[in-house]
């Protein structure tokens, strides 16, 4: 990516970066407060400052080399991927006050100085990933973007609970730009833009499924329960049409109607567009029944 | 453990967001989607339908090829436009249109709709 200081697209990319960092930071002061709680006053002073420092320097060091794996054919797809279920996941809601089993009390310094670097990696693999795929390569955009976030969540993490606690919009938002960094990192895939380039309308078609995957804990819980199988429904759908058009590449088959000339070509485009119509009053079918039994078995044990 | 899962609410976005703050972000991912689906149009079709397509076309195909370039603020501010104009558009048929209420399921009115 060029960097062009102040326009939009770098502006934009920054933004990205420190929402998606503020979204899903890890609350490195409640492990940092469980690894050095046994350790005597004097040194929980030093644990602090060495501990945040080594789990800020591993994390520049993991985004660095995220935007260089991502330059690897076929990383960017499954990273991609990744961020689509991590989306997922940050919208997913919580049940209870969890505490980290990646924290244990460490009774040396540089006991408790490993296990905090360590922790912070292990949870920020997922932030890592993210903030790649949204730097569009650039490395000085990675650095620009922990510069102004990292800060923020070591000494204003009670800030940023404030905000989402006041504004929990902000969490939706981090998890549709999360999704939309999955798309872009889907489209720019290496081994997919040139298939891309030739079927343009498949974009809209992963577009639309990447959010409706990503995003389906938020619109799941607005439907009724009657139309709650649009969560399957409408990403298999999706996959579906999708699947004829990979498979039109792969075999090259014909599956436009309006192209067809033989037999075999219009049962296929048909088979397209009505063959998913018993596979899906099949999954309302076999949903009903587990539904059914799931009310009698509650009913029987009352 | 994430930061934000400190606050119940953030932990729970998705219950306890407000209907503002959830119809903008649902502006921004129609901007996103629109913006995709101009991204997914192909350029050629102008060229191959030239004046007819524009003539018969209502701008609309038009507006989301320019979002295809749009970055990240520029779908920000454009949701949020949207999202007031969403917001004002309710608050103005709201004041001139009664909504109509569903009468109770076990009502003995014959039409389910109480004015």
């Amino acid at each position: 990516m060029d960097i062009d200081f102040f326009s939009a697209g770098f502006l934009s990319a920054l933004l990205a970066i420190v929402l998606i960092d503020l979204v899903l930071a890890g609350d490195n002061a409640l492990i940092i407060g469980l690894v050095a709680r046994n350790l005597p006053k004097e040194s929980q002073n030093k644990v602090i400052f060495w501990g945040t420092f080594g789990a800020i320097a591993i994390r520049a060091f993991m985004a660095i080399i995220v935007v260089y794996i991502l330059a690897v054919p076929g990383f960017m797809l499954v990273g991609g991927l990744a961020l689509v279920w991590i989306a997922r996941k940050l919208l997913t809601p919580e049940g209870g006050n969890e505490e980290s089993h990646l924290a244990k009390p460490a009774t040396t310094f540089a006991g408790a100085v490993r296990t905090i670097v360590i922790a912070d990696a292990v949870m920020g693999v997922d932030n890592v990933l993210a903030i790649g795929g949204a730097a569009h390569g650039s490395v000085l955009l990675i650095v620009l973007g922990l510069a102004i976030s990292v800060p923020i969540i070591v000494w204003g993490s009670k800030l940023v609970i404030k905000l989402v606690d006041r504004y929990p919009s902000v969490i939706l938002l981090g998890g549709a730009v999360l999704a939309w960094t999955a798309y872009t990192m889907i489209i720019r895939e290496p081994f997919l833009a040139a298939w891309f380039e030739a079927h343009p309308a498949t974009k809209l078609v992963v577009a639309v499924l990447i959010f409706s995957i990503s995003l389906a804990p938020w619109y799941s819980e607005r439907l009724s329960p009657q139309l709650k199988p649009l969560v399957v429904l409408l990403p298999a759908l999706l996959l579906w049409m999708l699947a004829f058009e990979v498979a039109a590449s792969a075999w090259k088959v014909q599956v436009d109607y309006l192209l067809a000339t033989t037999e075999g070509e219009y049962i296929l485009e048909g088979l397209r567009w009505i063959g998913w119509v018993p596979l899906a009053a099949l999954f309302l079918w076999v949903r009903e029944q587990f539904l059914l039994r799931n009310r009698r078995a509650a009913r029987d044990t009352r | 453990m994430r930061l934000i899962h400190r606050s119940p609410r953030a932990a729970n976005a998705v219950r306890t967001v407000s209907p503002s703050g959830e119809l903008f972000v649902a502006s921004v991912v129609m901007c996103m989607i629109l913006a995709a689906f101009g991204d997914a149009v192909d350029p050629t079709v102008f060229g191959e339908l030239g004046l007819e397509y524009a003539i018969f076309d209502l701008g609309g195909e038009f507006s989301v090829l320019a979002m295809r370039h749009w970055d990240l603020l520029q779908l920000l501010l454009a949701g949020s436009v949207l999202a007031t104009g969403i917001m004002v558009l309710r608050i103005v048929v709201g004041a001139f249109y009664q909504p109509l209420e569903p009468a109770p399921p076990q009502g003995v009115e014959k039409v389910p709709i109480k004015l």
